[in-house]
């Protein structure tokens, strides 16, 4: 019987205690991690079209397709079929595609979630983080940017 | 340990495995001996396996870790993973092969009982007939699949048809099967696919003798997503990492991933530097304590009904841990944290902010252990369900192969992170924990007592990382791109998941992918002793078992 | 000699009706006062109340969007539930299977007229009130198991089995339980057992605390108070449901329109259940002690029945479920005879000292 009322009175310690710990969500965005995978962002100006990031993906998820003169014509990821592994990021030589820390993403079918260069290009950073500074602070040396803003449009 | 100890290290030094000795005892059963990275292993004629295995458990290989079945261009082989309960690293394998045209071989069902489901899985994936075996049917797949995916000779084109007769009602014959047996008073349940208390897509085919349960058979494989051959298809270097963290997504993500690395580098040879090593023992032991919370918030929801505050209170500290798990590798469930010789990244800037965030988990993990206890163990409701409900008596355990907290709770001791030590851990002061009720109780109360042994390894390991010195962080050895190990290589070698042993069996053939990839899943063997538990008890106490019992359908399925 | 539907006589009194007619019409009104309270508590403050308390024991906010504090979710859920298909199970038994959540229904509000609410609301008060309020209550497991094996589901027929055993197992400790406030009160009739609590039992100074029969017999009161979770199946008793065993028990093959009443019934059993622990041992709708009351009798009723759910579902947040087998030992091996042992004690002190 003790063991009963002890287990009330855990309870009630927590009804009374008031605290919560819901995350209210759409009114109140939630903190992710800098280095958290969400929502890829790929920049033409920085791409080689090297397509590295096609042969390491584990699920054929990145599709590129080139004319015959190797000039890319078309970078396709599907965004829903993606297992946000981030292996494309760390095979990237230009860091041409980043996963931005956006998790927030929707479409009425499948085949809104494929994402072609446009959209791409146009995922929002999720409240302006930068993925790169926080996830390899020695990688900017590596690629050879040197120091300032990077655009990645 | 003190000098006086010492006299008879050379019968307890673990590993030490006298295979001439052996090979001499099984006489003229054995036709070749082969060497496997992690053992010897003696190829034994077919019709030569009861015998073999039985004399190999007499010599004290009492644990049937894993069976893999595979085929080449010549022939299929069952290839039989033994080690000793008692000592980890005493490892043998036992290699059956069988023609191309008639692949059947004698079952090692009446020597070990977790052969069951291995072969029954063998039978499925690759095609092997297993003369004696009590009830070869299709385990993963349905029972109307044609072909065998993993042999050469299956056509992966060719679909599969089900005709609308065939597909109409798959288990109305078992429920014959029912109606006419001489017991009228039995009643045919289906619990699952879809139930409440199955913790994922299992369907357990119940017979029932008014509340109580006569019969109980898991139908698994609803949740089978092909994860050896994807595996298989993918290349040691990147690809296959992703893959470990979605089989047993409690998450222990990094205790799978841990999984592979182990037996990838132990098969390219490469060496993980110390700093890494230290992470991934941090890490992997934070997986291992939300793997568990997990557990035991199911657990109180199971027992204690829906609104189960317990349920709650855990799920609110596994989320503090997948905050920490978050801020280091950048995911919540599905990490990709480690890579070969190493992890991909080193602990997030500011570090101190870090350490601070982890210890002030970790010294709140008494006081929420002292609340889990007081909402669920020492209700004295919540004893009457629990104890000496699902009962697991030790030899069965064994007999069934069981490993991980299932087997702790039975009295098993039995640890890989202690018998076959990798990682940070034979460096770390922890115990393992063990416990001899054997029941639904025991299990919980082993899950919450590692909880803290974790919390004590993570702590340590934070004052390692601490102190070490700067410029000595070398998170990744030197690892090829393409990484591309000899030809003909084979390994076995698991590492303590959350559930038990998580083994992975890898051949080689020198290309930059895996020729044969096998995941010896914990949750998988421990399912299979479900019967022994909870036959004869009350329907209660079966949907308690299965939650005591803590599987994950995609480490079952795979 | 009261009134014995007090009632409906101030009703047809303050509206001045008069004969067979009027009193139809001044009983009609009456129930549909009973009737509009009983349901905003079951139907609308009761499912929200069990999702905030809830969130209070686990530490979350709960329903906070839709309308102040969340109140209108239940509009939501209401509507929702009540538009969705109404799937007939192929096989069920057709009458047997609709009377099911109709007589769930049904039994809990036929309690309710018997019920003094205080403040004069007390739609019926009969010679047998308390034989009539434990007969029609015990309905309920006839409903259960009618749309348990009408269901033509094995999940709901066990549940239903289980609703009956467990309702058989615990009525009789609860009904001689509740004999034991008769013989203290000296009669079936309810407004004489309520008015039996308002006498002094002693006071301190100023405050005067009435003889309620939980104060006099607190282990009469904990045994009604245990009995009662099983009879209206909450935690440690809602077995024929127990959602992790049976998926909903014996309302699983039930969607939309029935879902609600199942749902309703459950809400309306608390507070019938609540509602006779308050007229039986809390002293009804008179105050704690007498100083208080100034406050009308139907808010202290209001507040008693609340405290009385409220304890439903704190227990439902922190006390495990018993198996069926124990559950069936306590009732039978344990309540039954605690219940005959308060019984005959209360009647030895009542007939010798008293």
């Amino acid at each position: 019987m003790i063991g009963v009322l002890k287990s009330l009175a855990t309870t009630m310690k927590h009804a009374l205690g008031g605290e919560t710990f819901t995350v209210e969500y759409p009114d109140q965005a939630p903190e992710v991690s800098p280095r958290f995978r969400g929502v890829h962002k790929w920049s033409q100006e920085r791409c080689i079209w090297c397509r590295q990031c096609e042969s390491v993906c584990p699920n054929d998820t990145i599709q590129i397709v080139m004319d015959e003169d190797r000039n890319g014509e078309q970078y396709n990821l599907h965004v829903g079929q993606c297992i946000y592994c981030r292996l494309c990021e760390e095979v990237c030589p230009t860091e041409a595609i980043l996963l931005t820390e956006n998790f927030e993403f929707t479409g009425d079918t499948k085949h809104d979630l494929a994402f072609n260069k446009e959209q791409l290009k146009n995922v929002p950073w999720y409240k302006d983080m930068d993925p790169i500074q926080a996830r390899e602070s020695d990688r900017e040396a590596w690629v050879g940017e040197g120091d300032g803003e990077v655009d990645y449009q | 340990m003190s000098m006086q100890d010492e006299p008879d290290v050379e019968e307890t030094e673990p590993g030490a495995v006298d295979y001439d000795a052996l090979e001499d005892l099984l006489g003229d059963a054995v036709v070749d001996r082969e060497t496997h990275l992690n053992a010897e292993a003696f190829v034994v004629r077919g019709d030569a396996v009861t015998d073999a295995l039985s004399t190999l458990k007499d010599q004290g290989f009492d644990h049937m870790a894993s069976l893999t079945g595979q085929d080449y261009d010549d022939r299929y082989e069952s290839i039989y993973h033994l080690r000793k309960y008692d000592d980890a690293q005493s490892e043998v394998s036992v290699i059956v092969p069988t023609p191309r045209d008639d692949p059947s071989h004698e079952s090692a069902t009446p020597v070990y009982s977790t052969a069951n489901w291995h072969e029954r899985e063998a039978y499925d994936l690759v095609g092997i007939n297993y003369e004696g075996h009590p009830d070869l049917r299709r385990i993963l797949l349905p029972q109307s699949w044609t072909g065998h995916p993993l042999s050469k000779d299956y056509d992966q084109d060719k679909p599969q048809i089900v005709t609308l007769e065939k597909h109409k009602n798959p288990i109305e014959e078992d429920m014959e099967v029912e109606a006419t047996g001489d017991d009228l008073d039995t009643m045919f349940l289906n619990i699952g696919p879809h139930h409440p208390a199955t913790h994922g897509v299992l369907h357990l085919k119940t017979v029932l003798d008014g509340e109580q349960v006569a019969d109980v058979d898991p139908d698994i494989g609803y949740l089978h997503r092909c994860q050896e051959q994807m595996c298989e298809k993918s290349t040691y270097r990147h690809q296959i990492m992703p893959y470990p963290d979605r089989w047993d997504y409690t998450p222990a993500g990094i205790l799978n991933e841990w999984a592979y690395a182990r037996a990838a580098e132990d098969l390219a040879d490469i060496e993980v530097p110390e700093y890494a090593q230290v992470i991934r023992t941090m890490s992997a032991e934070l997986t291992r304590i939300s793997a568990h919370l997990l557990a035991v918030a199911t657990f109180g929801l199971d027992i204690v009904g829906d609104f189960a505050a317990v349920f709650m209170y855990a799920m609110r500290d596994r989320d503090i841990v997948m905050d920490i798990l978050e801020d280091l590798t950048g995911q919540r469930m599905m990490y990709n944290y480690l890579r070969l010789g190493g992890v991909v990244w080193d602990l997030p800037e500011p570090r101190e902010e870090f350490f601070e965030k982890v210890r002030q988990f970790l010294d709140a993990v008494p006081e929420k252990t002292d609340e889990y206890h007081n909402v669920l163990t020492q209700n004295e409701l919540f004893q009457m369900r629990t104890v000496d409900t699902g009962y697991y008596a030790h030899e069965v355990a064994k007999d069934y192969g069981a490993t991980g907290p299932i087997a702790r709770a039975s009295g098993i001791d039995y640890d890989l992170r202690r018998d076959d030590p990798y990682g940070y851990y034979d460096e770390l002061d922890w115990d393992v924990v063990t416990r001899e009720g054997g029941d639904n109780y025991a299990r919980l109360m082993v899950r919450m007592r590692e909880v803290e042994e974790s919390a004590k390894i993570i702590e340590q390991c934070i004052d390692i990382l601490e102190d070490w010195p700067e410029d000595e962080r070398d998170l990744q050895a030197n690892v090829p791109r393409s990484l591309k190990p000899d030809a003909g290589q084979e390994i076995y070698r698991a590492v303590e998941g959350a559930k038990g042993e998580l083994g992975i069996y890898m051949r080689s053939d020198g290309t930059d992918e895996p020729a044969r990839f096998k995941i010896r899943g914990p949750s998988f063997v421990n399912l299979s002793g479900l019967h022994e538990m909870s036959e004869g008890e009350l329907i209660s106490d079966l949907v308690a078992t299965i939650g005591s019992l803590d599987i994950v359908l995609a480490e079952v399925d795979r | 000699m009261a009134s014995s539907a007090p009632l409906v006589d101030h009703i047809s009194g303050l509206l001045n009706l008069e004969g067979l007619l009027g009193e139809v019409i001044a009983g009609l009104l009456g129930s549909v006062l009973v009737a509009v309270i009983v349901l905003l508590f079951a139907a609308l403050a009761g499912p929200y109340m069990k999702r905030k308390l809830t969130a209070a024991f686990t530490d979350r906010i709960s329903v906070d969007r839709v309308g102040p504090y969340g109140i209108l979710t239940i509009a939501v859920d209401a509507i929702r539930l009540l538009t969705k298909e109404l799937i007939v199970p192929e096989n069920a038994d057709r009458p047997a299977w609709d009377l099911g959540p109709m007589l769930v229904v049904i039994s809990a509000t036929m309690g309710f007229a018997v019920i003094p609410f205080g403040s004069g609301i007390h739609l019926a008060d009969p010679q047998v009130g308390f034989v009539y309020l434990f007969a029609v209550s015990s309905i309920a497991s006839l409903g259960i198991v009618s749309g348990a094996y009408a269901s033509n589901n094995k999940y709901s027929m066990l549940g239903g089995l289980r609703g009956v055993s467990q309702n058989i197992a615990y009525e009789i400790p609860l009904v001689l339980t509740g004999a034991s406030v008769v013989l203290f009160a000296g009669s079936l009739r309810i407004s004489d057992i309520v008015a039996a609590q308002s006498a002094e039992l002693f006071s301190i100074g100023a405050i005067t605390v009435p003889a309620w029969f939980g104060f006099v017999n607190p282990f009469a009161f904990a045994l009604f108070m245990v009995a009662n979770l099983a009879e209206i199946g909450r935690n440690p008793f809602d077995l024929p449901e127990a959602p992790n065993d049976l998926v909903a028990g014996y309302q699983t093959e039930y969607s939309s329109v029935y879902f609600v009443l199942f749902y309703l019934g459950e809400f309306l059993h608390i507070f019938l259940g609540a509602g006779i622990i308050t007229t039986l041992f809390l002293g009804g709708p008179t105050a704690p002690i007498t100083a208080l009351n100034f406050i009308p009798g139907i808010v202290w009723f209001i507040a008693k029945v609340w405290g009385v759910f409220f304890f439903t579902q704190w227990a439902r947040s922190a006390v495990p479920r018993v198996r069926p087998d124990q559950l069936l030992d306590i009732g039978w091996k344990g309540m039954l005879g605690l219940a005959f042992v308060n019984l005959l004690l209360t009647a030895v002190i009542i007939g010798v000292i008293v």
